[in-house]
């Protein structure tokens, strides 16, 4: 037994805060999960993308042959909670790359595949980043449900049908793509496959979706007549399922991480802000209300760093983290919506405050929080769905829908 | 990083659990809450044969000098099972408080009767305010003629009626700070002056009062420094509140796992119980606070195994035990429906028992405020 983290990974943690400070201007705002949003912002993330790639961060976890550094799990695990902690952007291009595009291809793509996408991906470029079709309008958390169909034609796949909530459509080069190929399928899931679509393809209709608080990061993308070379499918044909299960415990793992750094920066803020902040003479930090409100943040940031440390210990032990993900995952979801509503209460009227708004406080980081918490619990699975999977893989309960 | 214990442990636990399972079975706890009888004494005498009194102490004083993660591990398995009786008050409170601040002829005196099981100790600290804070302890010891004098009351004093010895703490000096002035005495629990009355619980565990009258206690039954007692507090509250959360923590897997079983064997609508998503979040919600809580547990203790400081983390730990034990034990009852709520039924074994763990070694306030200041509030 043994819960410290070892030199090597001591002094990654250490490299990646004077990365920050060199990299990263003082007045930059992260905001966590929409780096795609204003344009400015996304020069800066891909710039610092580059950057990461030169770092030998990027794809850190990769094979050296595809551009990695074949980086341990726990040495991955130091690199999400520092990254967020510090308002590193740009390791994730819009996600899709280099979370799940690249290391499903390394589990299921063709070689030609990963000579192809791989390199592009590594080196932080702008053709590296990609946008993933899963969602349809009728089709959500019912995933197999999807409508999209590909049908194929000699050494292509036409394709039609509309996919909706994807993220970074808008900046994507190439569209990580789930859709029908046999729809007489005894079982819908039979049906799936995954396919890689140029973005510039003629057929490719983009158009924005905004967020409640305007900010432009998914987008409803519609196929009409789009001709798909057939050396793009993904593995085999009608196989898209299994293989998407295989990668979406992958996708998931290092959410717990990414949530506890970021959220123990905030705790941190939290407590210089109500330490500095005077009502009636008197600092904040000497309510009793408040120190125990943020007593319970730093247990439950603890907590989530211990089951942060347990998937990335039990990967290394070659355990493939089906329940884990999900619950670090719903865990993560539970704490942001606590501190979200902690510190927008400890804010009181400024967490009202536009966050670009001179006025703001914290550099808004609160209230965008308040505003993003809710459509982090619904991304890469709802907390609903989760706890069916934990339900269902670690409790063994009967399948309940 | 090594989530792993290591085969002796992993030995350790299963004897634990093998010999809990078979020698105080759920019919027995509660016989021995009916009778009245708080322990069972051939289950004690088999544990100190096992040398489970002596686990961590060192050789010279029959224990086996084993790691404190294996202490952790008994624990969390008398949690799973439930265990009544004076063991953690006679190890975890008072035994490893006398090797670390006894003198020589101290811990030869005390520590090897109680590796054989012989002797059974407990902890005097709280009075009527229940607390644990310094300000709560007001009990006085005075002294006369070379000998210190008690008079006063104590409460909260589990199993002091079946204890051989008390560890008392007693103000010896008047100051300013709470924290000074206090001084632990060994007391022979039969000395004249003694009068020990039982406080009827519905934890199934025993609590106590005791009245010292005029009670002398010589120079060399104090323990530790004069006007020092704080110290030993702090390391008490450091060991004992860890082990005690493992304890917590071991109750809350055993409500979980008989939950989920049960979820899978009721029907109703013609199917399991546990087909219902109310009740498979239900659970997913127990298992994720069970599962960070025993984390939160093997963290603490590893910590003080190293010797690393760890206020911050064992408030963290102590304060979430709480706040698991009595969620997880109200979502296992409420599973089980009304046969959860019957005294046939095991569960309310579990849910009663929130209440004496809740506020023992600090309450969940006492132990949000130390993390509070710990995170520079």
């Amino acid at each position: 037994m043994d819960f410290k983290l070892s030199e090597k990974e001591d002094a990654l943690r250490e490299e990646i805060r004077r990365f920050a400070e060199a990299e990263i201007p003082p007045d930059f705002i992260h905001n966590f999960l929409d780096e795609e949003g204003l344009d400015e912002d996304w020069a800066f993330t891909m710039s610092i993308s580059k950057k990461l790639a030169r770092k030998g961060w990027l794809v850190m976890a990769w094979p050296k042959k595809y551009g990695g550094q074949e980086a341990s799990y726990l040495e991955q695990m130091v690199l999400a909670m520092e990254a967020t902690y510090w308002g590193i952007p740009g390791l994730g291009m819009g996600i899709s790359g280099t979370a799940w595009v690249g290391p499903s291809l390394m589990l299921y793509g063709s070689e030609e595949q990963r000579q192809k996408y791989l390199p592009s991906i590594a080196s932080g470029d702008s053709d590296g980043v990609w946008c993933t079709g899963y969602s349809e309008p009728n089709a959500g958390s019912d995933f197999a449900n999807i409508q999209t169909r590909a049908v194929r034609e000699g050494d292509e796949y036409i394709v039609n049908g509309q996919k909706v909530w994807t993220s970074c459509a808008h900046r994507a080069r190439w569209c990580w793509l789930a859709l029908v190929t046999d729809p007489n399928a005894a079982k819908k899931r039979h049906g799936i496959s995954l396919l890689i679509v140029d973005m510039k393809s003629p057929g490719i209709t983009v158009r924005p979706l905004l967020n409640y608080s305007g900010v432009h990061i998914f987008n409803e993308v519609f196929f009409d007549n789009v001709r798909v070379p057939a050396a793009n499918l993904v593995g085999q044909e009608n196989r898209g399922w299994y293989q998407l299960m295989q990668s979406l415990a992958y996708e998931r793992h290092s959410v717990g991480a990414q949530i506890y750094g970021a959220g123990k920066r905030m705790l941190e803020s939290l407590v210089e802000y109500v330490a500095e902040t005077k009502e009636n003479g008197v600092s904040l930090s000497q309510n009793p209300v408040i120190r125990h409100k943020l007593a319970e943040r730093a247990i439950e940031l603890e907590t989530l760093k211990m089951l942060s440390y347990e998937i990335a210990w039990k990967m290394s032990q070659g355990v493939i983290p089906i329940y884990e993900a999900s619950r670090n995952k719903a865990y993560g979801d539970c704490l942001q919506e606590r501190m979200a509503n902690t510190g927008t209460e400890i804010l009181g009227a400024y967490s009202q405050i536009d966050q670009n708004s001179r006025f703001a406080k914290l550099k808004g980081a609160i209230q965008h929080l308040y505003l993003l918490f809710p459509g982090i619990t619904i991304a890469a699975g709802t907390d609903e769905i989760e706890k069916n999977i934990i339900g269902q893989f670690k409790l063994g309960l009967p399948k309940s829908y | 990083m090594d989530f792993n214990f290591s085969e002796h442990q992993n030995m350790l636990r299963d004897e634990a659990r093998r010999f809990l399972a078979r020698e105080c079975p759920k019919t027995k706890v509660k016989e021995l809450e009916k009778d009245g009888k708080c322990y069972d004494s051939q289950v004690w005498r088999d544990m100190a044969e096992m040398g489970w009194m002596g686990l961590v102490l060192p050789e010279e004083h029959e224990g086996l000098n084993a790691d404190f993660i294996d202490l952790m591990i008994l624990m969390e398995e008398m949690g799973r099972n439930i265990l009544p009786g004076p063991f953690f008050s006679t190890v975890a409170l008072c035994a490893l408080p006398i090797l670390e601040y006894g003198t020589d002829a101290q811990k030869a005196e005390y520590l090897a009767p109680i590796s054989r099981g012989e002797r059974i100790w407990t902890l005097a600290m709280t009075e009527s305010s229940g607390g644990y804070g310094a300000s709560a302890i007001k009990a006085g010891a005075k002294l006369e003629g070379g000998e210190f004098v008690i008079n006063d009351e104590k409460m909260f004093v589990p199993y002091a009626d079946v204890a051989d010895y008390l560890l008392v703490i007693a103000r010896t000096a008047r100051s300013k700070v709470p924290e000074k002035g206090l001084t632990f005495f060994i007391v022979d629990a039969r000395k004249p002056g003694t009068s020990i009355e039982t406080i009827p619980t519905l934890t199934g565990e025993r609590q106590c009062k005791i009245s010292f009258k005029n009670v002398k206690i010589p120079e060399k039954d104090i323990l530790g420094k004069v006007g020092q007692g704080w110290d030993i507090v702090e390391y008490i509250m450091r060991k004992a509140t860890v082990l005690k959360c493992a304890e917590v923590s071991g109750a809350c897997q055993a409500v979980l796992d008989m939950s989920n079983t049960y979820a899978k064997e009721r029907m109703q609508f013609g199917k399991p119980i546990g087909t219902f998503q109310v009740i498979q979040h239900k659970l997913v919600d127990m298992l994720i606070d069970v599962e960070g809580l025993q984390y939160l547990v093997y963290q603490a203790a590893w910590l003080l195994s190293t010797g690393a400081p760890c206020d911050l983390q064992i408030a963290i730990t102590k304060a979430r035990a709480n706040e698991v034990y009595r969620s997880v034990a109200l979502g296992g009852v409420k599973i089980h429906g009304a046969i959860g709520f019957t005294m046939d039924h095991d569960i309310g074994l579990y849910y009663r028992r929130v209440l004496g763990a809740e506020s023992f070694l600090g309450d969940t306030d006492l132990h949000l405020e130390k993390v509070a200041a710990n995170i520079g509030l």
